[in-house]
């Protein structure tokens, strides 16, 4: 008899055309789009080497040392600059006007600057100058102290520059925060899943539609029905967000970490905590399907938007400044599962957050699970 | 005017959804639009990096590195929890970790190997930049000890910072640059192309449906009244519709943004955005003659109003997309919108040649919303003649 009413409420339920656009096909629309939106925006915080160009001035004695400093940082796979020569000030504004250069340097007994705006690459080229001016100072200060210095090689030590940081890794993962759009997207896919619960819910209470007033007829336990039914959806659901997650991960390369079984499970608790969450709207509220759907999609977005799929820093911002929110939004709590795969090492807080889905899914199941059982209908 | 006079009804009788509508996008674009807005220096000032600084020594030398890297940094106090540190990096509250071991000063001043640890946003700007002045204050630290070896590490700091002092004079050869420019309103007429496209759709589309019931059209075509008139009362409501959802839109900027409205940029604005708000009315029209359900409408309307925004700059700023993208949403008229936009905010002068590229992006635009209206009549009379 499982198999009977799972297979039927499966077909009624892959029938309904609206709920597969809007759990299938709109989430991998939208991860389309801010896939196309969204690609070159980490390369904005990227180093280039950046555009200069160097008047000099005529005087040797000023030109030759500034030049040579130039050319020692626009050499090589980490260099500073792609230096310009520029044969006069007329021709490097023109460059600068054109957008060819960031900004020049008039070499002198000072060295200046002339730049278009105030952005980091022209911060970069003021802090080279200022180094310049500074080691100058600092060898002049040092050699009329101690004449002698000169004769110790304190020019080339000038020359001789030490590293004194060394790169570490934060964890095993690139902090890339595009990808945080990409979870909370699957997140709110799972949640859209709710309505798939509501409508499992709505097709065994007799006094809500026809459908179930007919499936209440058959001699069949109602929870029977009901967990075929839900298993059906679930089937469904989860169907469609392992779709999601197979074109994200290999249509549009967004990394999930190298944990791919966790990956796996958290997409399917994800999808029973969906269902789950419909289930026990659908439940609580007796009338009103417009309600329930309104209710349903005020709480996936403004949970989506709460966890930074339309703002990055909102997630950051709540977790800092209302940290009770982050375990009260389901959207966050998937989101955060996610997130955490990708860029901890260490399992804790994917675990935190698993379980306390967990706990969601639990509170709603057995509100639904006391809300629907034993309704009798006397006439209908 | 009768029909003139239910589309009104209908209209009122949805007033609250559309209402809803408006107010939530009128949030959004007032919070995104806020966000964007930067701040127009005329002076140069030097940038500062987000720098979180854990040092587990405090040595004179130290506490004036600090000091001195605070001209170029901008310090974030975190606690020195991996997962904190992490989550900050990621979500860039800060781009640059900087820890400095024990014992640092002393291998420095004698001349040895230590290192400080890094975590950084791998390749960022930020990192190069906050590296060449850590680099430059322990270099010339470095220098110091190596030749003056008797100095002490607060004669030393003194040393250091009078070196460093000082400033390379900048010039700032900008182009007058207009109010405009990075405005606030530049942001919100950008994001009104989303909200009133939403709002649009969503209004017209609904009379469209409505109108386009088998048994009202048909209760409508032997009514003594000619197709062309239905036609026309129809397209007036719903110009109606849409100017009033344009004034509403635009109030909002003139209350939001009062440094904007004095200046001549605002009008080319305006213009722009009527001009647009013409042509998503008559897509809007198009989409009600061929939807026939209301779901299915909610379904096409968020698709067609998100996607052209994604990728035509509304949200993430043209300058930023890819070009092939940017190919792509030329096909679309809110790129063309946006494109104006952009240009409109950076005029200074008003002549000919400067409102050229202007002109012809609203011509597209008109472009558009002739062959929506021409698209929509042809497909509307051939549904009438199949009827």
């Amino acid at each position: 008899m499982f198999a009977h009413v799972f297979r039927y409420r499966f077909k009624c339920l892959i029938r309904d055309k609206q709920l597969v656009f809007w759990t299938l096909l709109f989430p991998i629309l939208l991860a389309t789009f801010f896939y196309l939106a969204f690609m070159n925006l980490n390369d904005d915080e990227a180093f280039h080497p950046i555009d200069a160009a160097v008047v000099v001035s005529g005087h040797n004695q000023y030109d030759a040392p500034f030049k040579s400093a130039l050319n020692s940082v626009s050499k090589g796979k980490n260099r500073l600059f792609n230096m310009k020569a520029a044969s006069n000030q007329e021709e490097a504004a023109e460059w600068l006007k054109q957008g060819k250069i960031d900004g020049y340097y008039t070499s002198g007994k000072t060295i200046k600057l002339t730049v278009k705006e105030s952005g980091f690459n022209q911060s970069i080229m003021t802090t080279f100058a200022d180094q310049y001016r500074s080691s100058n100072s600092a060898v002049m200060q040092i050699a009329s102290d101690h004449p002698e210095a000169l004769q110790n090689g304190l020019l080339n030590d000038v020359g001789n520059r030490q590293n004194y940081v060394k790169e570490i890794s934060g964890g095993s993962a690139e902090p890339n925060n595009i990808l945080n759009y990409f979870y909370s997207l699957i997140a709110m896919a799972c949640l859209y899943g709710s309505f798939w619960g509501m409508k499992e819910v709505s097709d065994i209470q007799a006094n809500i539609t026809d459908r179930a007033a007919r499936v209440n007829m058959a001699p069949v336990h109602k929870l029977k029905a009901f967990i075929a039914g839900s298993s059906a959806a679930l089937v469904i659901l989860y169907t469609e967000i392992l779709i999601l997650l197979t074109y994200l991960r290999l249509g549009l390369n967004i990394s999930f970490g190298p944990r791919t079984g966790y990956v796996l499970l958290t997409a399917l608790v994800g999808s029973v905590l969906g269902l789950s969450f419909g289930a026990f709207i659908s439940a609580l509220i007796k009338k009103g399907g417009g309600l329930k759907v309104a209710i349903l999609m005020v709480v996936t977005m403004v949970g989506s938007f709460l966890s930074g799929m339309m703002f990055l820093d909102m997630k950051y911002i709540i977790a800092e400044y209302l940290p009770p929110l982050v375990w009260l939004n389901p959207v966050n709590l998937l989101t955060d599962a996610f997130y955490a795969l990708y860029y901890y090492d260490s399992l804790n807080r994917y675990a935190l957050n698993v379980g306390a889905m967990l706990l969601f899914i639990v509170l709603f199941s057995a509100a639904t699970y006391l809300i629907v059982r034993r309704r009798k209908y006397a006439s209908l | 005017m009768p029909v003139f006079k239910l589309c009104l009804k209908i209209f009122l009788h949805n007033w609250i959804s559309v209402s809803i509508y408006i107010v939530i996008f009128l949030a959004i674009s007032i919070a995104l639009a806020t966000n964007g807005t930067s701040e127009l220096s005329n002076g140069y000032s030097q940038k500062k990096a987000k720098v979180a600084f854990i040092s587990k020594e405090k040595t004179p030398l130290t506490e004036a590195f600090r000091h001195e890297l605070s001209r170029s940094a901008q310090f974030v106090n975190l606690p020195d929890r991996t997962e904190e540190l992490q989550d900050a990096l990621f979500f860039r509250q800060v781009t640059y970790i900087l820890r400095i071991p024990k014992g640092f000063t002393d291998s420095v001043l004698n001349g040895g190997s230590a290192q400080m640890k890094k975590t950084v946003v791998p390749g960022s700007i930020q990192n190069a930049y906050v590296d060449i002045n850590v680099d430059q204050y322990w270099n010339l630290a470095r220098l110091y000890a190596k030749h003056e070896p008797d100095i002490s590490q607060e004669e030393l700091a003194e040393r250091l910072q009078e070196n460093l002092s000082g400033e390379t004079p900048v010039q700032i050869k900008a182009h007058q640059s207009a109010k405009t420019s990075g405005s606030f309103s530049l942001y919100y007429f950008n994001y009104f192309a989303y909200a009133l496209s939403a709002v649009l759709i969503m209004g017209i589309s609904t009379i469209m449906i409505v109108f386009n019931k088998q048994d009202l059209s048909r209760r409508h075509r032997c009514s003594p009244l000619s197709a062309g008139s239905v036609n026309a009362q129809l397209i007036m409501a719903n110009l109606l519709f849409a100017a009033i959802a344009w004034v509403i839109l635009i109030a909002f900027d003139f209350l939001l943004d009062t440094g904007s409205y004095s200046t001549q940029n605002i009008i080319y604005f305006l213009i722009n955005s009527l001009v647009f708000t013409g042509c998503m009315t008559s897509m809007s029209y198009l989409i009600g003659t061929l939807m026939k359900n209301l779901e299915a409408m909610s379904a096409v309307c968020n698709v067609i109003t998100l996607g052209p925004c994604f990728i035509s700059g509304v949200f993430v700023p043209q300058e930023f997309l890819n070009d092939t993208v940017l190919k792509l949403a030329s096909f679309t008229p809110t790129y063309w919108y946006v494109q104006a936009n952009a240009h409109i905010a950076k005029l200074t002068q008003f002549g000919w040649s400067d409102l050229s590229s202007i002109i012809y992006s609203m011509t597209v635009v008109i472009a558009f919303a002739v062959a929506f209206a021409a698209l929509s009549l042809v497909i509307g009379k051939r549904k009438r003649l199949m009827d």
